[in-house]
């Protein structure tokens, strides 16, 4: 059975993929007020994830969560870059990459800029 | 209908072993040998402070437990769930030590031991017997097994879930007795303003706020809308009319990582009164130091016993609840006070049995948005169980990690506001090791100075 990724999208992602057949793909939800692509994974895949970060997990939806930042990143500029959602073969090639930039996370994620 | 009243304490009266004039204090402490608290450590990382228990019991957040349990106690605890005066109670609650600090400690029954805290005198414990126990058949026998407790256990227990790795960690020696506070701490903030014990807080339900049916919600979290709508319609529960008060009691003290910090938990609720999502008048934020077990139908137990110490007349439960992992059946906590849990001890809900508890469980299944319905919707009204989209705590924590700005059906603005005020502090908006380790080092208090004679 695949398990999902599900990758959230902000003004600045929407702008990137604004015209490309994921246009198409785009999911709403919560009333319109998030706006998602779904990334499917295999089983097998979803297990490799699974064995490269500890506190990875799938939950009750069947969307594999608690992943680093750094891996949700790659997983959309991979999408942005291919303009589909078929890559995730191409970024669990960049596995070793990911898992550095996972490691300072740990220690450290930036602060949001927004309205006090 | 009778109307409903704040039942009684559990064991009929608060306990209060805590000792307000510092003379006094001085007094029962001088001479007493010292021992330094010390944290639980499991790889190094600090997963318990028993300070926070003995916070608990002398505040009579845990009545009637007035100290660190005897050898018997604890095997009653562990084989009926009951204390030795008969009232039931779902923890080993143990002052440990380690081999080589009792070697050079060398109390005994009948001694006095002034346990200190941030290097001041905090409390002294009576010591009635000293003994040995294996913390690895403790951690077993605490959780249960699926041989022996089928009703609710799926898989064994191991070393993946936090409580059971906090009984696992315990040192073997135990010096059991009772404490008693001899030096008040003071909260540092933002834990002072929501500091009310039971004494205080039947106090406040009773003369400040006039609410005569207050119902209980547990939280080791900061509120989404999904939680706001749950306390909104629990609260619906009562007698001729819905509860007057909603009291939030956040479990403050060690987490998992991942979770949010202990100061986010209870900003982010005290948000949703502030700006008026539940008007203050009927909403009040509070906490019990605890280092959570995680242990679903036995978490809710004590929650039971704590929220009715604190006095109220209602207890909100969830699916999964206070629960990691899938050790137990998800609706475990629902089993035992829907109809008891024999292998625990309870061949009918706590409410139902002898010395058993007065406060009142509202069973809750989950919240959900509906687009189909456009709302938030109740899983057990709302029939688009195709459409429905959950408040999946990972997936909003996903959300958050991301720095994406949460629309306010998911977190209302002020509550996110809270966790990122938070973030900006620690750097980081979840419990990580790092967190761990400072809250270890300043804990929730201050402790004033106070010179001790010495023997």
């Amino acid at each position: 059975m695949p398990h999902y990724i599900g990758v959230i999208l902000d003004d600045i992602r929407l702008k990137q993929i604004k015209g490309t057949p994921l246009e198409e793909k785009i999911q709403d939800l919560f009333g319109g007020t998030l706006k998602m692509l779904v990334v499917e994974v295999p089983e097998e895949k979803s297990k490799e994830i699974l064995d490269n970060f500890d506190r990875a997990r799938i939950d009750s939806r069947g969307y594999i969560e608690d992943v680093p930042v750094a891996f949700k990143r790659a997983i959309f500029e991979e999408i942005a870059k291919a303009k589909s959602l078929d890559i995730i073969d191409k970024v669990l090639e960049k596995l070793p990459e990911i898992q550095e930039d996972a490691k300072k996370e740990s220690e450290y994620i930036p602060p949001p800029k927004i309205e006090e | 209908m009778a109307l409903l009243r704040p039942p009684l304490p559990h064991g009929g009266k608060l306990v209060d072993r805590v000792v307000k004039r510092p003379e006094i204090g001085i007094k029962m402490a001088a001479g007493c040998p010292t021992y330094d608290i010390k944290p639980t450590l499991y790889n190094g990382a600090p997963i318990r402070n028993v300070y926070r228990e003995i916070m608990s019991i002398c505040y009579g957040f845990f009545s009637p437990v007035e100290g660190s349990m005897v050898r018997d106690e604890v095997e009653r605890v562990l084989n009926e769930r009951r204390l030795l005066s008969e009232w039931i109670f779902p923890y080993p609650l143990v002052f440990d030590i380690s081999e080589e600090d009792y070697k050079v400690l060398g109390v005994k029954e009948g001694d006095r031991l002034l346990l200190r805290l941030k290097g001041q005198p905090f409390a002294v414990l009576d010591v009635e017997e000293v003994y040995k126990l294996d913390p690895k058949e403790l951690a077993e026998r605490t959780f249960g097994t699926p041989e022996k407790n089928p009703e609710v256990v799926k898989v064994p227990f191991d070393e993946k879930h936090p409580g059971y790795v906090i009984y696992r960690c315990l040192n073997s020696v135990i010096i059991a007795g009772k404490y008693t506070i001899v030096n008040e701490p003071k909260f540092r903030e933002p834990y002072d303003r929501f500091w009310l014990p039971p004494a205080k807080c039947r106090e406040v339900i009773k003369n400040e706020k006039k609410w005569r049916t207050v119902i209980a919600h547990q939280t080791r979290n900061v509120p989404h809308v999904g939680h706001e709508m749950l306390m909104k319609n629990a609260a619906y529960t009562g007698d001729i009319e819905p509860c007057h008060g909603i009291l939030v009691n956040a479990i403050i003290g060690a987490k998992r990582r991942g979770d949010y910090p202990d100061e986010a938990i209870l900003e982010g609720h005290e948000a949703v009164n502030k700006y008026n999502y539940i008007k203050p008048s009927r909403h009040m934020v509070t906490f019990t130091l605890w280092d959570m077990r995680y242990g679903n139908p036995l978490e809710s137990l004590l929650h039971g016993v704590i929220r009715q110490n604190l006095g109220c007349t209602h207890h909100m439960f969830g699916r999964d609840h206070a629960a990691v992992g899938e050790y137990y059946d998800m609706y475990a906590t629902q089993i035992l006070w829907t109809k008891g849990i024999p292998s625990f001890g309870f061949e009918a809900p706590p409410t139902e049995v002898d010395y058993g508890l007065k406060i009142l469980p509202q069973n809750m299944a989950e919240f959900w948005y509906c687009p189909k319905c456009g709302e938030v919707a109740y899983s057990e009204t709302c029939g688009h169980e195709k459409e429905k989209q959950k408040f999946s705590g990972s997936f909003i924590r996903g959300m958050v990690a991301e720095g994406i700005f949460p629309p306010n059906v998911i977190f209302r603005p002020e509550v996110y506001k809270v966790i990122v005020k938070w973030w900006k502090v620690f750097n980081y908006p979840f419990v990580n090791e790092k967190y761990l380790e400072w809250k270890n080092k300043e804990l929730e208090i201050d402790l004033p100075p106070m010179e001790v004679p010495k023997a």
